[in-house]
């Protein structure tokens, strides 16, 4: 497929792709831009790897936000946000996600969709989608997932399964993610979710969607790319994991450390998270379900040392002060430095509040 | 007419076209939630958003876009530390918002903060965390870094917490990281070291 000419500026898909550039110089200007080279070149060459013809005009941007989103705009800007970075278990997924924006790309929907909006807001919201700041609250962990028109959708979802699929990946990958993305959904969304978009009535539902993906991806099977994932992210899960814990959705955040643990029982870092999700939520039944995930983490060669300090913490609610003590001493002997250190050694001391 | 003069010297209320928020001069001696008294030096403008029914109190200097200073007094235990949003899709239920329950040590009040200023998709890093007095108890004080999701900007910000009889009291400040923080916060030491629990 030929590449896409700029537009002339006084058309509206070039006034469009002005709106979209000068976006794209805020991002990079944005605290929030991830800067790790290493990571942002596997994520570009995988663009490139799907859209072909059309790589020279992508340029992937990593933004650091827990939530589920990646956007294509026309002028080529691609957005990947880390919440889809933590919640995508291999390479083949992630080549859906992009396979699926790609596709929007391809088929120039922001142009129709910007001619389609009915009213400013209706344009405003549909370019918040693309900013750096996207629409947050609102959406939820799906954020941005719902920009576009169901026949659009549609069309985008074939054609990343197209290309995932001519770049070596295993298409049920793509049923997977939704399939992942549902148990999240049905937090806030209810047991139903599924058989109705959770945004917008006139969006397919995430179920039908999963097993038109599954058709679509037919028998074939292809490459997972499940290690070279897990290299390139490796250096900021732990900080994912923790922009997770902050958005206060525990139950959502359960869900997906839940699905983490079972891929990988002994993994460190997600029974941290899951045993400082319990510990915080701190409900009837939560503390000893924390203190066993913790207990497990730091049982691991490669526990985060956070997990030390949130096991003398559960102790320390449990009044258990000589185990306490003992994970608070290996947390402030691994972090000499730690800014709560001050308050670790009053409980050490035994002081209340 | 001494009223009316009175009225229009001590109480400065702008109601801003279109939104609803009302900005009220608050000096001297004022009282949060009818139970944590703070004597002020210098003026502080006290901010109530349209349909505000948040459980705290919001005071500026600068403005809300610059820095904000937020008072909870005799928060029970079960209450949330901000409103749930209201506009919630159909058929779906509203987000968590951080809770504050008994018998939260003090590390968990500080987990209750750094949520509350994440909440929007904001980054957040606690720093120095210690034991305190806050309005006459015990408690924690608290340091931390915001990088606002809305536009980029970094903030400096800090936290006191403190429990009596199962309901907290806190205040939390943000200022931009250059100029503002370092300047006002100050002028918030001096209304936090005031702060005192009233019954």
């Amino acid at each position: 497929m030929q590449r896409f000419a700029r537009p002339s500026l006084d058309t509206d898909e070039g006034g469009l792709w002005a709106m979209m550039d000068r976006e794209e110089t805020r991002l990079r200007r944005s605290p929030f831009l991830l800067r790790d080279k290493a990571l942002t070149q596997y994520v570009q060459d995988l663009a490139c790897r799907l859209g072909g013809d059309h790589c020279p005009d992508i340029r992937v941007h990593i933004v650091r936000t827990p939530l589920f989103n990646a956007n294509m705009a026309p002028n080529g800007m691609m957005q990947v946000w880390t919440g889809l970075l933590l919640r995508v278990e291999n390479e083949a997924q992630l080549a859906a996600v992009l396979g699926h924006e790609i596709g929007h790309y391809l088929e120039r929907h922001s142009t129709e969709r910007m001619r389609d909006a009915k009213s400013r807001l209706a344009f405003a919201q549909f370019m918040g989608l693309f900013g750096v700041v996207g629409a947050l609250g609102q959406l939820g962990v799906l954020a941005g997932a719902f920009a576009f028109s169901r026949e659009h959708e549609t069309r985008a979802d074939r054609l990343g399964m197209q290309l995932m699929q001519r770049a070596g990946y295993e298409g049920q990958q793509a049923a997977q993610v939704w399939e992942n993305l549902l148990g999240e959904l049905k937090i806030t969304g209810g047991e139903d979710v599924g058989k109705r978009s959770p945004m917008m009535a006139t969006h397919p539902p995430v179920e039908t969607r999963r097993s038109d993906l599954l058709q679509l991806a037919g028998e074939g099977g292809g490459k997972l790319g499940v290690a070279e994932f897990r290299s390139v992210t490796a250096a900021h899960r732990m900080d994912w994991l923790q922009d997770e814990i902050k958005r206060g959705q525990f139950e959502e955040s359960l869900v997906l450390f839940n699905r983490m643990l079972a891929a990988q029982p002994e993994d460190a870092q997600a029974l941290f998270a899951r045993g400082e999700i319990f510990r915080q939520r701190a409900g009837a039944a939560d503390l000893p379900k924390s203190l066993a995930d913790l207990t497990a983490s730091v049982a691991q060669e490669a526990a985060p040392v956070q997990a030390y300090r949130s096991l003398g913490l559960v102790h320390r609610q449990l009044s258990d002060t000589t185990q306490a003590n003992q994970a608070f001493e290996k947390y402030l002997s691994l972090a000499p430095d730690a800014s709560d250190a001050n308050l670790i050694k009053n409980y050490i001391s035994g002081a209340t509040l | 007419m001494n009223f009316l003069k009175s009225l229009f010297v001590s109480v400065v209320v702008l109601v801003l076209v279109g939104c609803g928020t009302t900005i009220v001069k608050v000096d001297g001696d004022q009282v949060v939630n009818g139970r944590m008294r703070v004597s002020l030096s210098e003026a502080w403008n006290k901010v109530t958003p349209a349909g505000g029914n948040q459980p705290y109190e919001v005071w500026t200097q600068e403005g809300m876009a610059l820095d904000q200073l937020r008072l909870w007094a005799a928060l029970p235990a079960g209450s949330n530390l901000v409103a749930p949003p209201k506009n919630v899709p159909s058929g779906q239920t509203a987000p968590r918002v951080p809770t504050f329950t008994a018998g939260m040590q003090p590390d968990q009040l500080v987990n209750l903060f750094e949520v509350l200023y994440a909440i929007d998709g904001s980054m957040v890093s606690i720093g120095k965390v210690e034991p305190t007095v806050f309005a006459g108890e015990r408690g924690v004080r608290f340091e931390f870094a915001v990088t606002r999701k809305l536009d980029g900007v970094q903030l400096s910000g800090v936290g006191w917490a403190a429990v009596r009889k199962n309901e907290l009291y806190a205040a939390s400040f943000v200022a931009p990281r250059l100029a503002f923080f370092p300047r006002l916060a100050p002028k918030v030491e001096r209304v936090v070291q005031s702060a005192l629990i009233q019954g």
